[in-house]
């Protein structure tokens, strides 16, 4: 017990430490993020050294070195702006906290979920526009998923279990809880939305993992029919958009939905929903790096209609920014496809409906992603913009998400320590209903 | 089920398979042609695209070799997962070339390296010439990889990947044309890539196998129905099957998933060369590796022999009503692969195969030559067209009696004495009959054809008919025959197929009545019309026509039909999207 605590400690320790001794620097941002940088390796170090000492969970050390990876990431593919400052700061809070939640027991872990939750809506207010009244829904949700975290610590079950559902469901995100994921990937500032892309889902799912087998039988049904519909009114959403990050954020809801439709119809995590969620994540994340690319060259309120032809001028951005689009729409060799068809392969499937839209929700992802990539990576060069290819640090964090992405897809995942977590004894075992 | 069958599904599990990895090497090399090319400065550019050609020369030489190793010692199988835990594997990789791969795997490889040494003249300081190049190596790499792919679900890995090959071979950066057309090419292709999807986890769900031969042996010893909505059953593999079916639709270009082949005629003309003569015949080795599944269901072979049908003639109509020469030849594909998909669902798989061997090679050539067509067009204004008077047409009984003799009278004989007059016991199985027939069809365009062409008096045109009868003849009865020996060496498995496929008998002769009805109209007709005689024929008929000739021209307003469908998927996703206000970035 004491040596999870400690383990648990130190490495929420490492980045929260980090971002303290960041404010030494704080009047030279070229320098703060170099170091924010370093602070997210030592973490991983940290994270490698002592993964052996954790206790063992359905995703293993797999998210904790997922994480400062992620971080290093959102970190280095931003630009060097003294407006990012306080972002780079928090992304090491927001990594210390996440660590710290994956590592933790079950009270102190909801209990930092609470702080995570409540840091979250704090920024949201703090960064509210009125011309987005959306973003209250958003502020809303996750204020609401603090106080059912919260709740799940003092009440007893079955509250405590739908408490602990419904917090899931906001972190993870699923439809009606979904303002708050949509709003934090749109609003919060410099490399905040590329890391929480995973870091809340990943914490969701790890959460999940525990709440699913123990959550009421009507829960579950309920979390089936949300998941159907979230998969479809998300790629809905995405499929209406022309604004980079909202598209993103709708699509990458539908692809969570998927995830959803199958924890809950297997009542359990199985290793391709992990290897899923990780490469969905990671994907959505690459890609909002890649707008801020765009953003970075042309300001933060370019319309994505008005810039085309980047492939001729910046070469290295249209390539992987394309291969990150391929990832994006389910195609091999990437870890969502992986993850996707692992699931459909693992599942009981009970529903030829249920499948459909799944199917459907898949086959949308082609359509709005390959809109996107040709709207802004083809098209007419045009004679007025400066265009500029990727810089090193930019180059640089694009081609680890490509990679990350590509293992995701071809290694099998006994590889990064996610073990099969047996099923529960209320899980569907029989096959396919329709199957006479 | 005939006991044939059964025995040669367990004979291919206990089957000693040859392992041999150096066959690996055969897709790999157009890969390795292709990193050739992209990797580099511009000053080596031209040097290594000459380089490049030799390792896809070594895969062509390696794929002979491969077949000849097929031939001789049986299939060889590379496995780099272990089956029983495909569902976990992320990427199944691994290799089963049996005798239908190391075909196609000629094909491919053959055609590639005649297209990628073409090429490079052909798009010598083309600006684009690097990303064509290295395509065509690539794509050639993962045809060879899908062909030869070891089970279901490593063959729609390269399945979908080639979906998205054609979305970049089809387009050009800077045309806002060719990017529409290469974004409804993908699209589309995705409906299939979905619909194949869905077949592999059916066919896992109920089989809990992707292993090519354990799906065979499992669906043919449990047969089982499925009941997707109340009062609704459908036998499992029927089900399989038209989900993969739909697949094989979408890449093989049938109606009505045909619009992206038209769409996607922007590309270079080699490019287009390989897209017909390889990436097009996809969805024909799909059915035929699938082949014992299909001989499952008699109602997926009836459903393709409908779709083919359709898509031969609205295909092959089409062409006639175009005016672009890349338009016909692309129509007159769609027409060819509706042939060919019409001969799987006739049970004639391995006419089918034979096909789009004769097909992409002939197509092969034609879309290769024809960009040299069009660039002589544009510098010489005259050209194709020839003077009208400069060949005379007269009328020779000698031609017109030989035409209507070799393409009537023998043909028709044959036909009659084997199918209805001395009722000989091959009619059991229809299969006999539809190659007779195959063969009276083919001999009759091919003569048709050649007196639209000349129709001048002349022993040699006359000599050339009946040459060319013997030829189709000599083809059919001897070519398809010992080809369909070598793809299929169990007779009993050739005569399953043709068995799963019977069409009720009067339907069966309804249709081969109907088509002998059309060819000799079709011969008076024309018989007629070179004398210069008067055919009375009805105005309501003849505004028909006008009205069918103006419809085949726009293609039948599918394209239309597409943009109006789109249209209103986006009115009711704009409509969802504007019920929650304040939504913006």
């Amino acid at each position: 017990m004491t040596d999870i605590v400690t383990t648990s400690l130190l490495l929420a320790a490492v980045p929260i430490l980090g971002a303290v001794l960041g404010f030494i620097v704080w009047s030279q941002p070229d320098k703060l993020k170099i170091w924010s940088v370093i602070v997210t390796v030592l973490s991983l170090l940290a994270v490698i050294g002592i993964s052996g000492r954790l206790t063992e969970t359905i995703e293993g050390p797999f998210f904790l070195y997922l994480l400062p990876l992620a971080a290093g990431i959102s970190l280095l593919g931003g630009p060097v702006h003294q407006q990012h400052r306080l972002s780079w700061i928090l992304t090491l809070q927001f990594l210390g906290l996440g660590l710290g939640i994956l590592t933790s027991q079950q009270v102190v872990s909801q209990i930092t979920v609470v702080v995570l939750l409540g840091l979250i809506t704090f920024l949201l207010y703090w960064h509210h526009n009125p011309f987005w009244p959306r973003s209250w829904w958003g502020i809303g949700t996750y204020a609401l998923g603090a106080l059912c975290a919260g709740l799940a610590v003092i009440a007893d079950p079955p509250v405590s279990s739908l408490a602990s559902l419904v917090a899931c469901a906001i972190l993870l995100p699923l439809v009606p809880f979904h303002d708050g994921y949509v709003t934090a990937l749109t609003r919060l500032p410099g490399s905040l939305p590329s890391f929480i892309v995973l870091l809340l889902p990943a914490i969701g799912l790890h959460s999940l993992a525990g709440v699913i087998l123990t959550a009421p039988e009507i829960a579950i049904s309920t979390v089936t029919v949300l998941a159907l519909v979230g998969a479809l009114y998300g790629s809905i959403k995405a499929l209406a958009q022309s604004r980079v990050r909202l598209l993103l954020a709708y699509g990458s809801l539908s692809f969570f939905s998927i995830l959803w439709w199958f924890a809950a119809l297997s009542r359990t995590i199985v290793p391709q929903a992990v290897v899923f969620l990780s490469a969905v994540a990671f994907v959505t994340s690459g890609l909002l790096l890649a707008w801020q690319v765009v953003r970075t060259r042309y300001g933060d309120d370019v319309d994505p209609r008005a810039i085309s032809g980047l492939v001729r001028r910046m070469p290295r951005f249209a390539v992987l920014f394309s291969l990150l689009a391929l990832a994006a729409m389910g195609l091999p060799p990437f870890g969502v496809f992986a993850g996707f068809i692992g699931m459909l392969l693992t599942a009981s499937l009970t529903s030829s409906v249920a499948l459909l839209i799944m199917v459907i929700a898949w086959l949308a992802a082609s359509w709005y992603i390959l809109d996107m990539v040709q709207r802004l990576v083809f098209g007419r060069e045009r004679s007025d913009l400066r265009y500029e290819d990727l810089r090193r640090s930019e180059l640089a964090s694009l081609l680890i998400v490509v990679l990350i992405v590509i293992a995701l897809g071809v290694a099998p995942s006994s590889l990064f320590g996610i073990t099969q977590q047996p099923p529960s004894a209320g899980a569907v075992k029989e096959s396919v209903s329709w199957n006479r | 089920m005939p006991v044939g069958f059964c025995a040669f599904l367990r004979s291919c599990d206990e089957r000693q398979e040859v392992p041999v990895s150096a066959v690996i090497l055969v897709p790999l090399l157009p890969l390795l042609a292709a990193l050739i090319v992209l990797v580099g400065n511009e000053g080596s550019q031209h040097q290594r695209v000459k380089i490049a050609a030799y390792p896809i020369g070594a895969a062509f030489l390696g794929a002979i070799a491969t077949l000849w190793l097929v031939a001789t010692q049986g299939p060889i199988t590379i496995r780099f997962y272990d089956p029983a835990s495909l569902a976990m594997l992320a990427f199944p990789m691994g290799f089963y070339i049996d005798r239908l791969s190391a075909v196609m795997m000629v094909l491919i490889s053959g055609v590639g390296t005649v297209i990628y040494t073409y090429s490079i003249g052909y798009m010598y300081q083309d600006p684009h010439d690097r990303r064509y190049l290295a395509l065509i190596g690539f794509t050639t790499f993962v045809l060879l990889c899908m062909v030869s792919s070891a089970n279901l679900m490593m063959l729609f890995l390269f399945w979908q990947v080639l979906s998205y090959m054609l979305y970049f071979l089809a387009h050009n950066h800077a045309h806002a044309a060719t990017l529409e057309g290469a974004y409804r090419t993908f699209t589309l292709l995705r409906v299939g890539d979905v619909a194949f999807l869905s077949g592999i986890v059916l066919a896992h769900q109920l089989y809990g196998t992707l292993e090519f031969h354990a799906l065979f042996s499992k669906a043919t010893e449990s047969p089982i129905t499925l009941s997707p909505w109340p009062g609704i059953e459908i036998g499992g593999a029927t089900a399989v099957t038209l989900l993969l079916f739909i697949g094989a639709m979408s890449k093989s270009a049938q109606f009505p998933i045909h619009l992206w082949l038209p769409r996607s005629l922007y590309a270079p003309t080699p490019v287009h060369a390989l897209l017909h003569a390889g990436i097009i015949n996809a969805g024909g080795f799909l059915i035929n590796r699938l082949a014992p599944l299909y001989g499952l269901s008699s109602t997926t072979l009836h459903v393709a022999f409908v779709v083919g049908t359709a898509t031969a003639v609205l295909g092959a109509t089409t062409m006639l009503a175009q005016n672009d020469i890349k338009k016909t030849l692309g129509f007159s594909t769609i027409g060819q692969m509706g042939y060919m998909i019409m001969e799987c669902g006739l049970g004639a798989f391995s006419l089918a195969v034979f096909h789009l061997i004769a097909h992409g090679l002939f197509k092969g050539t034609v879309f290769l030559n024809c960009g040299n067509v069009i660039h002589k067009a544009r510098q010489e204004p005259a050209f194709p067209h020839v003077d009208s008077h400069a060949e005379e047409q007269e009328f020779s009984r000698l031609t017109w009696f030989t035409g209507f003799t070799t393409t009537l009278l023998i043909p028709l004989l044959i036909l009659l004495v084997t199918h209805g007059v001395l009722h000989i016991p091959l009619l059991e199985s229809q299969g006999t009959v539809i190659f007779l027939f195959f063969i009276w069809v083919t001999s009759s365009q091919a003569i048709l054809t050649l007196i639209r062409l000349r129709a001048v008096a002349s022993w040699k045109v006359s000599a050339a008919m009946l040459l060319i009868l013997l030829f189709v003849v000599f083809n059919y009865l001897f070519a398809v025959e010992s080809f369909t020996a070598f793809l299929y060496p169990n007779p009993a498995e050739v005569a399953f197929y043709f068995q799963a496929a019977a069409l009720p008998n009067w339907l069966f002769d309804c249709l081969i009545g109907g088509t002998a009805l059309v060819i000799i109209l079709g011969w008076f007709y024309i018989y007629a019309q070179s004398h210069g005689q008067f055919m009375w024929v009805p105005s309501w008929v003849e505004g028909l026509r006008l009205r069918l000739y103006v419809l085949f021209m726009n293609r039948l307003y599918a394209d239309e039909c597409y943009q109006a469908l789109g249209r209103a998927v986006m009115r009711v996703v704009h409509r969802v999207d504007k019920r929650e206000a304040g939504s913006s970035e």
